[in-house]
């Protein structure tokens, strides 16, 4: 996926990856990273757990406006299954 | 179906259930190292994010049930992209990826694909506006297919982006 993300930073268009393996994200070094020690398949969590989706998201676009230096990777500290997540319109 | 995707499948099934076993795989499946380069792409961002049109693309093998799968017989992965429209009802889109288990991402495609979350975000006002164009890559490319992701179809893919009129562009994985 980093590789990927590479090609379009590349093209002029700033980009945000999401990383479940950081090991896998380290070597292809994407411009912009987070991390969330989560379960394969699962990298915006739950299914149907809206507010935990938006507030991944959140952090994505923190990340995507914060980063300054190229090729950090943001560990987010989020426990699979084990965060009470705020409400969708608190969370920006 | 063949043995080979039986078993492909079996170990993603065991890896989301138990991901301690994941660093067994991880190593076996690292691309070469030839394609790394020191030099890390960077485009700063422009404009405010309630101004931004924002793209998917993600590598969990989302494609609309109407386009060709992706190819899961060739053990390099398949190197090749679906455009997807956010148009498209949730019914219409469906996984072929045999390296993760998507048993959940079937159940709720947000979960690797949050194309409903970013409505709600365009309706929220937070972000500018939701791309009609993303693009649905599989992932788990080795072999010689990463020279093909690297010098063919990445960059066709981030053309399209361009084209599209994308100013951000999010990367979720399977």
């Amino acid at each position: 996926m980093g590789l990927i993300q590479r090609a379009i930073e590349l093209e002029g268009i700033p980009t945000i990856g999401i990383s479940i393996v950081r090991e896998y994200t380290e070597e292809a070094a994407p411009p912009r990273s987070i991390h969330l020690k989560w379960p394969f398949g699962h990298p915006l969590g739950e299914p149907f757990n809206r507010d935990q989706h938006h507030a991944v998201l959140a952090r994505a676009f923190e990340a995507l406006y914060g980063l300054i230096e190229p090729g950090r990777i943001v560990d987010i500290p989020f426990r699979w299954r084990k965060e009470t997540y705020p409400e969708f319109g608190e969370t920006m | 179906m063949n043995l080979t995707r039986l078993k492909n499948r079996a170990i993603a099934r065991a890896i989301t259930r138990f991901p301690q076993l994941a660093g067994l795989f991880i190593k076996a499946g690292k691309n070469g190292t030839e394609e790394r380069s020191p030099d890390i792409p960077w485009t700063p961002v422009s404009k405010p994010l309630s101004e931004c049109t924002v793209a998917l693309v993600t590598t969990g093998g989302i494609h609309h049930r109407g386009q060709e799968p992706f190819d899961m017989d060739d053990p390099d992965g398949d190197p090749s992209f679906r455009v997807l429209d956010s148009c498209t009802p949730r019914e219409d889109l469906t996984v072929t990826h045999d390296y993760y288990d998507h048993s959940d991402a079937d159940r709720d495609i947000n979960i690797v694909y949050p194309v409903e979350r970013l409505k709600e975000l365009e309706a929220a006002g937070v972000i500018g506006r939701v791309s009609d164009v993303h693009l649905g890559f599989m992932g788990h490319i080795t072999g010689p297919h990463v020279r093909t992701l690297t010098e063919w179809t990445a960059p066709e893919a981030a053309g399209l982006l361009r084209d599209a009129g994308a100013d951000v562009a999010l990367l979720v994985p399977g």
